[in-house]
């Protein structure tokens, strides 16, 4: 399974962007600000966005770029709308993982280069690893818990277009049989490579309801960010997440989020991100992750479904994963979801990070209802 | 208020290796001019709906946001958009023989490209003023047919 | 539509070639630090961050997720954005419109450059290195200059071009390049947070060779490390927490196509023509309520890497007619006490620590409204309205911020 797209980058958003605008019936003139997304040392050119705006769409017209990762964008995209200043907004983000000889180096590059780039230990897979087990250590768990949650995100993958890592009926079992790639993280319970991009058209109110019959409303907003050094992190936990999902929380005036949110799309990049993320999101009780995982809880049809996308190990395109996670809400929220789909979901979480281990958290509460 | 630098610290050397992305070009366009170079003819693309002329051709038009698969040929006379004559290298050592390299854009087409003019004192350099090509004897299929450009 | 002004601005003690004592994130947060002084504020009153750099140029990825400590980011909202050269304007922008937005109230912005870490040409080649790649595979011989091209200009690049397309569309002469750069020059003299600050006379800058006529040495910008950080506020806060304000009254920002380098797709844009510089000026002028730049705009901090741009700027952005702009600087009207002081700081032409450059020009026409410039190169007259702009990528971003004395709207 390889995670290549197979096309220039420049094709690959053209024709991407330019059926988005199809689907809606509108032009590129009908948008009123670009919000691009992508990273300089993920698609390896210096300004990542100078040849990305002919594709969009973006040529003579007002545009901006995101260097945070896709969540940001789209909270930015709809700033600018909430200003007054504009309609609608473009957001658009690419990655190209898997045409990318050594993908971690654009995760290994974020190290302070005077040290822990000198020392050579952290990099993206070890510090995920000390993640990995401070978590576990922290709720006294072994290893088949991040299994069971791999294999269920799996599970769903099968059942998503966009998936590059998938098995329809994978089982922790199959997880536990593939090779470690930095103990106690096992391969399939880390992100695939993947090329991608994820395009969205966000707009004000009236303008909203013009262009579709169901627009998906942003309810609520919220990021916050922890202290760059690892160790001075509680790494079972996710503080900046916590904060962050307070924020959007309050701004959407949810006050019970496991009650009243019906899905979650969490970008979590390694099975064990998963529950660290949950919880801080208040979508389950901290340490509950055994409990959630034998009851089925996270599941499709279960009380709080995480990811029926299969999340990050079913895709994970760097810089714009969290407008894939937006986009998979989307898809929940308008009842496209297909085999995947939440019955009944009218409000949903979307998630996303940056940084080694999640130091930086963005969330966003999307729902049906304008209100 | 004087600001007075602090003590050296300690210097660490870093590496970014770059070397590692594999990008996927559309050479369309490419082939499309390098092929019509080995005849000694430049051909670009069209955009069908506004007109505009592209060599080398991208696959689609920028600003009318549609695809283009058009074949045109220009001619590979031309006219200075405008010129520059390098004089010395970045660190100020001048250079062995001044350079006039120009934007030219070819009858026919839209857009402009890079090359360097002959056979004039840069002094008489004009935008406007209109140029030849001159091709190399053997022509292969390259961007490197064309040797160089005449006044004429 | 939300009032939002900046309140206070913080530089690093110098911009200058090498900071040898200072790493990076130690160099941010002087700014940061200086920003708290000069306002009086702490970071329990900043409600979130914005932050921009080109990551290439010292090759650290998100080197504010490193930095968050030394920015006093910890716990807040934080965005990351770049633009290419004009990065110091996006990330002001973004500022702006977190707290335009409605959901923000005190927002900081935080610019830097230290390309003395870094290799920056590899920094600059990285913007066209596959698409050069391609192009050598195709036959192109690119810096040779035989054959079918689309790098040229030699060390100056597009810039050479850009400068003879607009001495021929302006009727300017080269003389007239070296008489704005020796005039910025002498400004950056006055101004103690400039990078090259020795006073200049045209003969000294005709003294140093051409690189690509008609650009000179004497033409061409330094890169400097340093840092800047702005400090922008509601309406209501600026109330209650600043004892002056410069309002941001119009934003504006345009993209073209990438003018060079842009050979396997075409290129079809002459630098010089600038047409997304005109739409984003129309667009922060008619939001800023200006409706004749030429009469209403009292100062401009133009983004000029090279010093024909200051005089092809004034023209694309409004500010006088096609052909004008050096029938200004020979009446002396671009001088720090003439009538369209342009470029007071020196400009981007002797201070160049590239993330910040584009927010640099923001921040001297607040310092100037303010009447808070230290050094010697305050503007004699009130400010009412003052125009920055940015520009980056491959001549194709550009970015405007006018500001006013007094909150204006359209």
């Amino acid at each position: 399974m390889s995670g290549s797209i197979g096309m220039p980058r420049e094709r690959m958003l053209f024709e991407l962007v330019k059926g988005l605008y199809d689907q809606l019936g509108i032009t590129r003139h009908d948008i009123g600000t670009f919000v691009l997304n992508s990273n300089d040392f993920e698609v390896g050119h210096t300004i990542a966005n100078v040849f990305e705006d002919t594709p969009v769409g973006a040529y003579m017209k007002d545009e901006t770029h995101v260097d945070s990762e896709g969540l940001w964008a789209t909270t930015y995209a709809a700033m600018r709308i909430m200003s007054g200043n504009y309609e609608t907004a473009l957001v658009v983000g690419n990655s190209s993982g898997a045409s990318t000889m050594r993908p971690y180096l654009m995760m290994d590059y974020q190290l302070d280069p005077t040290i822990d780039r000198q020392a050579g230990l952290l990099n993206e897979l070890s510090t995920a690893a000390l993640q990995a087990r401070a978590f576990l250590d922290k709720y006294g768990l072994d290893e088949d818990v991040l299994n069971q949650i791999a294999a269920r995100n799996l599970r769903n993958a099968a059942m998503n277009p966009n998936a590059v890592q998938f098995k329809a009926d994978a089982t922790a079992g199959d997880v536990l049989e593939s090779e470690y790639l930095y103990e106690p993280l096992r391969k399939l319970q880390c992100y695939p490579f993947s090329d991608g991009a994820c395009a969205m058209v966000l707009a004000s109110g009236d303008r909203a309801k013009e262009l579709t019959d169901k627009p998906v409303w942003i309810k609520g907003m919220g990021n916050s960010v922890e202290t760059y050094y690892i160790g001075e992190r509680d790494l079972g936990s996710s503080r900046s997440a916590k904060m962050a999902a307070e924020r959007a929380y309050k701004m959407a005036g949810i006050s019970d989020p496991a009650k009243q949110l019906d899905v979650a799309e969490v970008a979590a990049k390694f099975a064990h991100q998963e529950p660290i993320l949950a919880e801080a999101l208040g979508l389950f009780e901290e340490g509950s992750a055994a409990r959630v995982a034998t009851d089925g809880l996270a599941d499709i049809g279960g009380s709080m479904p995480i990811c029926p996308s299969g999340g990050g190990l079913g895709a994970y395109v760097f810089t714009a994963n969290g407008l894939v996670r937006v986009a998979e809400c989307f898809r929940q929220l308008t009842g496209t979801a297909g085999d995947a789909q939440v019955s009944g979901a009218k409000t949903a979480v979307a998630h996303g990070q940056d940084g080694l281990c999640a130091q930086h958290n963005a969330v966003m509460v999307l729902s049906t209802e304008e209100g | 208020m004087t600001f007075e630098m602090g003590e050296e610290t300690r210097i660490v050397q870093g590496m970014w290796d770059i070397s590692t992305y594999q990008y996927m070009i559309d050479g369309r366009g490419m082939k499309l001019l390098v092929d019509s170079m080995k005849e000694k003819k430049i051909r670009g693309i069209k955009c069908s709906n506004c007109g505009t002329v592209y060599v080398p051709g991208p696959t689609f038009c920028r600003k009318c946001y549609i695809d283009c698969d058009e074949v045109v040929e220009v001619q590979d006379t031309g006219e200075v958009m405008s010129f520059a004559v390098e004089m010395a290298d970045v660190r100020g050592n001048p250079v062995e023989e001044f350079k006039l390299t120009a934007m030219i854009k070819l009858d026919g087409a839209d857009t402009w490209i890079i090359g360097t003019i002959t056979g004039i004192d840069w002094k008489d350099a004009r935008i406007g003023m209109r140029v030849k090509t001159i091709w190399v004897d053997e022509p292969v299929g390259s961007l490197s047919d064309i040797d160089r450009f005449e006044a004429i | 539509m939300r009032d939002v002004g900046i309140i206070g601005v913080g530089y690093t003690p110098v911009f200058v070639s090498k900071r040898k004592d200072v790493n990076i994130s130690e160099m941010i947060s002087e700014a940061v630090d200086a920003a708290f002084r000069n306002t009086n504020l702490t970071p329990d009153d900043i409600d979130a961050i914005t932050y921009g750099n080109m990551e290439t140029f010292e090759g650290v990825n998100m080197p504010h997720l490193w930095g968050a400590d030394h920015c006093r980011a910890i716990d807040k909202p934080y965005m990351r954005i770049a633009t290419g050269g004009t990065t110091g304007m996006s990330t002001l922008h973004s500022a702006y419109y977190h707290v335009a937005s409605g959901m923000h109230d005190v927002v900081m912005a935080i610019t830097w450059e230290k390309q003395s870490e870094g290799d920056s040409q590899v920094g600059l080649g990285g913007i066209v290195m596959p698409e050069a790649v391609c192009m050598a595979q195709f036959g192109m011989d690119l810096f040779g200059g035989k054959g079918m091209g689309a790098m040229g200009g030699g060390s100056t690049g597009a810039a050479a071009y850009q400068a003879t397309s607009y001495l021929h569309h302006s009727g300017a002469s080269p003389e007239h390049i070296d008489k704005m750069a020796a005039l910025e020059r002498s400004n950056a003299a006055l101004n103690p947070y400039a990078h090259l600050r020795k006073k200049t006379t045209v003969e000294d800058i005709q003294a140093t060779p051409f690189i690509a006529w008609p650009l000179r040495f004497g033409h061409t910008c330094p890169t400097s490390d340093g840092a800047t950080v702005v400090i922008v506020a509601s309406g209501d806060k600026v109330e209650k927490l600043a004892d002056s304000v410069a309002w941001i009254n119009g934003v504006g920002c345009g993209t073209s196509d990438p003018a060079t380098g842009n050979f396997i797709e075409g290129q079809i844009t002459d630098p010089a023509e600038q047409e997304a510089a005109k739409m984003a000026a129309a667009k922060a002028f008619a939001m800023a309520g200006i409706k004749d730049p030429k009469k209403e705009i009292d100062m401009a901090e133009m983004y000029n890497g090279f010093a024909h741009q200051s005089l092809m700027w004034l023209e694309k952005l409004g500010l006088c007619d096609e052909g004008q702009a050096h029938v200004m600087l020979d009446r002396g009207a671009l001088n720090i006490d003439g009538e369209l002081p342009t470029n007071a700081s020196g400009g981007v032409f002797s201070t160049n620590a590239i993330g910040a450059s584009a927010m640099n020009r923001p921040a001297e026409c607040a310092l100037q409204i303010m009447r808070k410039i230290e050094g010697g190169h305050q503007i004699p007259k009130k400010i009412k309205n003052a125009v920055s702009h940015g520009w980056g990528g491959m001549f194709q971003y550009v970015t405007v911020t006018v500001l006013g004395d007094e909150p204006r709207h359209g």
